[in-house]
């Protein structure tokens, strides 16, 4: 059994030919059944994201199914073949697996270390088992990945401090004053920007937003764009800012609109309410000075940058820290992976044993037939005699580290036990000097037990 | 001997609270509040041991009552601690409690205690004080991360405390009532201490540290000179609208004299308040 991804993500492909693969444009539900009946996967998983649309799948024949994979990306979308090969990518057993976790973790987003990924990795394996195309080697390589996605998060600083201007301005806003439910927002200029940062100050419990603009129209109509915010006329100003907590300038104004001066003599009232002003206007709408004022914190879009720039590198200073934890689990993985190896050896194994074991009982069974409770205990023993003799082997085969020793086993084990054989052929094999013994039963093969 | 067990429990959590703080390591954290527990549970016994074997608390001079202080100090932290989920602080507070515990832990012993002082005034009074000084020490901490906090923000360099300590206004607000506390205690102690004294005289008439008692002592002129910064902050914070960091620095100010007043005073300055 192979592992094996075939994908396209923002690294390869622009967002024309992404959102042609969007597999939740056709339902990722409809995707999993499509690739079922295809019969090249035992197991398939589909992650789909806007800046990925990536298929991993268990499967026995890498190549093949590779091609097979590459087809239906294109057939199940309605895109060109030649389109998509250019930009697909593929990954087989450990790769595929490193690719996953470096995915899981957000170190092969667009902006490292975002955590919407991890949540949509576990949509993806979530929607898989509910379609019952994931299997053992899916699930487990999947909860790998969440595990790896957790760690990075707790250990490493990967996913730490806002990387975009309004979750900057949200987080600041936070140091400022706690918790934010409760506070008003005034939002000076009906620009987009504003609205955006308005919008983000709302979803964080913010309860009073009023936009003022010079005109009325513009401050109303954002207002209802953001829902739940009122407007209020240019005249206003002084007042509304006076009574808010957070101010978001964003006027296209040529001139500073909020000198030092008129800032003081909004925050005299205030005494020592902090007001904190966010100037994303450029040029900007607040004179520096207005900083000095005790309780105005004054950051304008620059600042804010610099602090975005700087949770930037510091993210990308804790990528090499992610990856050591990536390399870590991709260890672990590797171990699972090479165990299940031995796997069909041991399922094998198991069934020839299993086999004679039924066939000698079958053979007594005339003897026993008086004695239903001596055949029950005979049964048992006989059962745990093998369980017992088993076990250590079992262990021992599932233990081994490397695929070349796993191999060795196997091929020994094959070998000893004749276990290439079908079982048929193997109990007619043995059966006909019996059968010249003349003491032989027809034999009625029942379901072994403890078989995987 | 004794005091030698809670100092070394504080080391340990000063160490955890510091490797806490820069490595932001929640396990770690968890282990400093673990190990500033035990420092307390055991320099409960410690005062706990020596009351009974003594018969009253180690709260009469300089040496018990800095002890007595850390101890109190340290269940003001915990307790804030505990309430607000706020670790970073701990940092600040664990050097203090070590510098402070090594005095009880180098000068072994509770001093003698007169039997004027036996009385249940006196011993109001000075846990009373002892209280107001915990919650000073625990004001004076909060504002000076008040303070760093600001400085970041308002110099746009979102550095260090930024990253560790709770928001402006939540220092703010624990500032504000750190000394609140304070100052109930601090009006209380010495109110009853004013109560106490001519009691006292007129009790042992003998004893020359009763009479020399007077506004004219150091250690009582200190006490009434913080009383006054910290009454003036109470007041300003809420007629003038002095809060932030205007507050932040008078109750840096108003601890550095209550810790003068505490150490050196008590030891070699004052005639009349030595017991």
């Amino acid at each position: 059994m192979h592992l094996l991804l075939v994908g396209i993500s923002h690294k390869t492909a622009t967002v024309e030919l992404r959102e042609r693969l969007d597999f939740q444009v056709r339902g990722v539900d409809h995707a999993l059944r499509t690739l079922a009946t295809r019969g090249s996967t035992r197991e398939a998983v589909v992650l789909s994201t806007c800046n990925r649309a990536e298929v991993y799948v268990a499967c026995d024949d890498v190549l093949a199914t590779r091609t097979d994979l590459l087809n239906f990306l294109s057939e199940f979308n309605a895109v060109d073949r030649s389109v998509v090969a250019p930009h697909v990518y593929d990954a087989a057993d450990l790769a595929a697996a490193r690719h996953l976790y470096c995915v899981a973790a957000g170190l092969d987003s667009l902006v490292v270390g975002e955590p919407q990924v991890f949540g949509q990795v576990k949509d993806a394996l979530t929607m898989a088992v509910a379609a019952q195309t994931a299997g053992p080697v899916l699930n487990r390589l999947f909860h790998a990945s969440f595990v790896v996605g957790k760690r990075v998060r707790t250990e490493t600083a990967l996913g730490s401090g806002a990387v975009s201007i309004s979750y900057a301005a949200v987080a600041l806003a936070r140091k400022i004053f706690g918790d934010l439910s409760g506070r008003s927002v005034v939002v000076v200029g009906a620009g987009e920007m504003g609205e955006l940062t308005a919008r983000h100050m709302k979803s964080q419990g913010v309860q009073h937003v009023t936009i003022v603009s010079r005109t009325m129209a513009h401050a109303a109509r954002t207002a209802e764009q953001i829902g739940g915010a009122a407007a209020a006329p240019w005249e206003d100003l002084d007042g509304v800012l006076g009574a808010s907590d957070i101010a978001i300038t964003a006027t296209g104004a040529s001139a500073p609109i909020l000198t030092k001066a008129r800032v003081e003599a909004i925050m005299r009232p205030r005494r020592n309410r902090p007001l904190f002003i966010i100037d994303i206007a450029v040029p900007r709408d607040v004179e520096a000075a207005a900083s000095e004022i005790e309780q105005v914190f004054l950051h304008n879009i620059d600042d804010l940058q610099a602090t975005v720039r700087e949770n930037l590198a510091r993210r990308a200073s804790e990528v090499a820290r992610a990856e050591a934890i990536v390399a870590e689990e991709i260890d672990k993985f590797g171990v699972w992976l090479r165990s299940r190896g031995a796997i069909p050896t041991v399922v094998a194994l198991r069934q020839h044993c299993e086999d004679l074991r039924r066939a000698e009982l079958d053979r007594l069974d005339y003897k026993l037939a008086a004695l239903p409770q001596a055949r029950a205990v005979v049964d048992e023993i006989t059962h745990l005699i093998i369980e017992k003799l088993l076990l250590t082997p079992t262990e021992r085969l599932k233990s081994l580290g490397d695929a070349e020793t796993v191999g060795a086993y196997a091929e020994a084990l094959t070998r000893l036990f004749g276990l290439g054989e079908s079982a048929d052929e193997r109990i007619e094999s043995r059966s006909v000097p019996e059968r010249i013994d003349g003491r032989v039963e027809p034999f009625t093969r029942s379901k072994p037990r403890g078989s995987r | 001997m004794m005091n030698f067990v809670p100092l070394a429990l504080y080391g340990v959590a000063l160490v955890a609270y510091v490797w806490h703080f820069a490595k932001r390591d929640a396990v770690v954290g968890r282990g400093a509040t673990t190990a500033l527990v035990f420092a307390a549970v055991a320099h409960t016994f410690v005062i706990g041991m020596q009351s009974m074997q003594y018969g009253y608390p180690p709260v009469a001079g300089p040496t018990s009552a800095i002890s007595t202080f850390v101890w109190l100090l340290a269940l003001a932290y915990l307790y804030t601690e505990l309430t607000t989920d706020e670790r970073a602080m701990g940092v600040f507070i664990l050097p203090l409690l070590v510098a402070l515990q090594m005095i009880p832990a180098l000068n072994p012993g509770v001093e003698p205690q007169l039997p004027v002082l036996q009385s249940p005034l006196f011993g109001i009074h000075v846990s009373a004080l002892l209280l107001a000084y915990a919650s000073f020490a625990l004001a004076c901490v909060i504002g000076v991360t008040y303070v760093l906090l600001f400085k970041e923000i308002k110099a746009k360099h979102l550095g260090i405390f930024y990253a560790r300590l709770p928001s402006l206004q939540m220092l703010d607000r624990m500032n504000q009532q750190a000394i609140v506390i304070g100052w109930i205690f601090l009006t209380a102690g010495m109110i009853v201490g004013a109560v106490w004294t001519p009691q006292a005289r007129a009790y042992a008439p003998g004893i020359p540290q009763l009479q020399a008692m007077s506004l004219r002592d150091p250690k009582i002129f200190v006490a009434l000179v913080c009383w006054t910064i910290y009454s003036f902050e109470l007041f300003a914070a809420r007629r003038i609208g002095w809060g932030g960091r205007r507050a932040a620095y008078l109750s840096a100010v108003g601890f550095a004299i209550v810790l003068l007043n505490f150490v050196p005073i008590s030891y070699f300055l004052t005639r009349s308040h030595n017991f």
